[in-house]
């Protein structure tokens, strides 16, 4: 608690480790990743793959970004891909068919539906009093089992083309993601709202003292996370022109370490939206990169769990050495 | 909170066993007949070992998600041996060393690193999971025979895996109802920094834990090779889910420094398997049983934050 509670301000940066506790970490190492790869990797700096980055990174931009607001209260979201993968197919069931909903209310229902399972998640997290890994891990099972139930794991195809421009047409994805994020930005700078989402993250017992409405706000940030990941499914399901109930199973681990690599901590009170952005960005690459050297998934996926537990070890070694700083 | 309600609370896993059997009994008569009742013991042994581990690691405050992805890669590396020609005595052994190996891994991270347990073991398990993809190359692998003759074996007319379950239970309640090692364990649940002042090398607890858990880990894929006589690319898939659980529903906390194995863990894998046998017996939909199981999860959880209220 004491860790979270001094790491507020600016790391330090005239410690030679200061680089690599600064809070532009993400980014360097993005730029050192592709510059180290591009002369062996076929095709990474070509514009085509570059667009390709960009339409993989958004989505996971938009899902780590409700990520990292329910972070930076303290707690963590393990439910955001099952909300992918549900409002995937309810969207996904009420615009297709002869009885199909306009597209306005498909996406509507979809964003209201995440946001509404965030919240839930919250309030049991909050009022009932406990642990948020566990309580999201189970949704993640139950709203995973539900959605699979939903469709007789079937994928659902023959979506509306005005919902498909939503995540094929490259400069309305990246309106949306662009305005979401300055929004959550400035909501966490500007707003009390952002300021005591930092509290409770660093001490919500000294929050809660200090009259914070601790369970409201800390529920608005998952009820959050759960609406980004709503809209991240908008995006991915027009993208691949299918509501699947598997869709987005596989990124989870790319959410947390993302959100984890930009510095955002596990212990809560710190992290920001420019962060994420880094941690994203260089996740993506990496995965790209990965892939255009044709490694086969395995590999990919053991990278990533080592990417993620490079992470957290940063997270950790980040917070005990400001603190011995301070 | 009175004390007939926290009585209550203290016998919630009995009572939803009993409440369980109740059910499914009325359901379907054939649930309730000795043959399935033993075979409901048999098809939790795998299950019920890691969530023996699991309780230990419980009980410390953390938690190991990796137990699923170790199983699946000690049950790999079984199969490309046993499929390779190696004997049993060698293939048993390695399956112990490669997990002991992971989780060396996580005891490592958590105690020395301190990265909180949760997240590395996320880790480990995506890892894991990778590493046996690759080692099987994403195919199921059909094991000689040996195998299932060491699942369906029996011993004094009690069948092997319940006999395993039976001697990794009765040895870890002894351990942590009868040792100082198991009074070190509490005390590092309860509070660390009091443990630490008090003397006990809590590092030193703290990886032995997640050695225990892995070495679980490594018996529970024992069982379950023996059982279904193949490597598939889901072995050993949600079964830290299953762990956690039937730990916390036998009563042990999340929160650590209270709970046993015996009866509580016991009591809790037991209730985890006749649910899902129940629910074959009454020809559920299968694609009910993942939704069942993470409600009957969350419920005990709740419960197990109600008990903990109350003290």
């Amino acid at each position: 608690m004491t860790a979270a509670a001094t790491t507020n301000h600016k790391p330090q940066t005239k410690n030679p480790l200061g680089w690599f506790l600064s809070e532009y970490l993400g980014l360097g190492l993005t730029v050192l990743l592709f510059l180290a790869l591009a002369p062996f990797t076929p095709g990474l700096a070509t514009s085509n793959n570059l667009l390709n980055i960009l339409g993989y990174l958004l989505p996971l931009l938009i899902v780590a970004i409700g990520m990292t607001l329910v972070m930076i209260s303290g707690g963590i979201d393990l439910s955001v891909t099952s909300i992918i993968a549900l409002t995937s197919v309810v969207g996904a069931k009420l615009m297709t068919g002869d009885a199909g909903v306009p597209t306005i209310v498909g996406v509507l229902t979809m964003l209201a539906l995440g946001a509404g399972l965030g919240a839930l998640n919250g309030a049991v997290i909050t009022l009932l009093r406990l642990p948020a890994f566990i309580v999201t891990l189970a949704s993640m099972m139950f709203l995973s089992g539900f959605a699979i139930w939903l469709t007789q794991s079937k994928s659902i195809y023959g979506l509306p083309g005005s919902f498909l421009a939503l995540g094929q047409r490259l400069p309305i994805s990246l309106a949306l993601t662009v305005v979401l994020a300055l929004a959550a930005h400035l909501m966490l700078r500007r707003t009390v709202f952002g300021r005591w989402l930092y509290a409770i993250g660093q001490n919500a017992t000294a929050a809660h003292i200090s009259g914070v409405p601790v369970r409201a706000i800390s529920t608005a940030a998952y009820a959050a996370s759960g609406f980004c990941a709503a809209l991240a499914s908008v995006l991915l399901t027009a993208r691949l022109e299918t509501g699947s109930p598997v869709l987005g199973r596989e990124i989870l681990l790319d959410i947390i370490g993302a959100t984890v690599v930009g510095g955002t901590s596990l212990f809560g009170g710190k992290g920001k939206i420019a962060w994420t952005f880094f941690g994203v960005l260089f996740l993506t690459v990496l995965d790209n990169a990965l892939n255009l050297l044709s490694l086969s998934q395995f590999s990919i996926t053991i990278t990533k769990g080592a990417v993620i537990l490079f992470a957290a070890v940063l997270d950790a070694v980040r917070s005990r050495f400001v603190v011995r700083s301070s | 909170m009175n004390r007939t309600s926290r009585r209550l609370l203290d016998l919630a896993p009995f009572l939803l066993f009993v409440t369980v059997l109740a059910i499914f009994g009325v359901q379907s008569p054939k649930f309730l007949e000795s043959g399935n009742l033993v075979n409901i013991v048999v098809q939790a042994s795998s299950t019920g070992i890691v969530a023996v581990g699991m309780t230990f690691v419980l009980l410390t405050a953390g938690v190991d998600l990796s137990v699923g992805a170790i199983m699946f890669v000690a049950a790999a590396v079984a199969g490309k041996m046993a499929l390779a020609g190696w004997p049993l005595p060698i293939i048993l052994p390695v399956m112990v060393a490669v997990a002991l190996m992971f989780s060396a891994c996580n005891a490592f991270f958590v105690t020395k690193v301190r990265v909180a347990a949760f997240i590395v073991t996320l880790a480990t398990l995506f890892i894991g999971r990778g590493l046996g993809l690759r080692i099987t190359e994403t195919r199921a692998m059909n094991l000689p025979d040996s195998f299932l003759e060491l699942g369906s074996a029996r011993w004094l007319g009690v069948p092997l895996p319940a006999l395993l379950f039976g001697g990794v239970l009765l040895v870890a309640h002894l351990v942590l109802t009868r040792t100082p090692f198991g009074r070190q364990v509490f005390a590092i649940g309860h509070d660390v920094e009091m443990a630490k002042k008090a003397g006990i090398r809590t590092g030193r607890v703290l990886a032995a834990v997640y050695l225990i858990s892995g070495l679980c880990a490594a018996f529970a894929a024992m069982v379950s090779l023996g059982q279904l006589g193949a490597v598939s690319p889901k072995f050993g898939e949600q079964k830290e889910f299953a762990a956690i659980a039937a730990a916390v529903l036998g009563g042990t906390s999340l929160f650590g420094g209270r709970g046993n194995v015996f009866p509580g863990t016991l009591l809790g894998a037991l209730l985890i398997q006749a649910i899902e046998n129940g629910l074959v017996v009454v020809n559920a939909d299968p694609y009910l049983y993942p939704m069942i199981t993470s409600v009957v999860i969350f419920i005990s959880v709740w419960l197990e934050s109600l008990r903990n209220r109350t003290r």
